[in-house]
């Protein structure tokens, strides 16, 4: 019974946060917890924001998030392609993780 | 030549710290040297360079890229 939560935790306990060797495309993530990161989500949806968590699956907690929707419209009289963005900002949002293409993460200052 | 591993697993293992192409299921593709990747072809890249359509269109520094979204992952010779 206690080396199966001994295993559950390890995993996390393990990871010093100025640690060299990145094991883990997560490890990275984690890294990036409290900063500002840019996610990209399907749908061309983007979003700007504090990141306060995340896990396995991606589903992202942020905080003080800017939400950008792209819209892409095409015009058949002129044949071009129309885009508009809107922006929504949410003091908290959940991202389902299935909708995250990627995470960029702001450079640490050396 | 260098002998190329007969395990993806291994081949994309042995990517690890060189220049990358990733390309996604929505044909964007990320250039950038690759930091690691686990099972689910979750890949980390560093120097991230965004092209859509063969044009560069962002540059995103270290990038998270969820395996789902992923066509293929192919190495790259730098150019200068």
């Amino acid at each position: 019974m206690s080396e199966k939560h001994e295993i559950a935790t390890s995993s996390i306990q393990k990871e010093p946060a100025y640690t060299e060797a990145i094991r883990q495309p997560l490890d990275t993530v984690r890294l990036a917890l409290g900063e500002r990161v840019y996610v990209k989500l399907r749908g061309e949806r983007e979003l700007r924001g504090k990141l306060h968590g995340f896990d396995q699956h991606m589903n992202i907690l942020l905080s003080d998030a800017e939400e950008t929707i792209t819209h892409i419209k095409f015009d058949p009289v002129t044949n071009e392609e129309i885009t508009s963005k809107t922006t929504k900002t949410s003091e908290m949002i959940f991202v389902r993780g299935d909708l995250v293409i990627l995470v960029s993460i702001p450079r640490r200052a050396a | 030549m260098t002998e190329i591993s007969k395990k993806p697993g291994e081949f994309t293992r042995s990517l690890v710290g060189h220049p990358v192409k990733v390309k996604l299921t929505s044909n964007i593709e990320y250039r950038g040297i690759l930091i690691s990747l686990d099972g689910h072809l979750n890949v980390v890249l560093e120097d991230t360079e965004e092209y859509v359509g063969g044009s560069l269109k962002n540059k995103l520094g270290d990038t998270f890229i969820r395996g789902n979204n992923l066509l293929y992952i192919s190495p790259m010779t730098r150019k200068k």
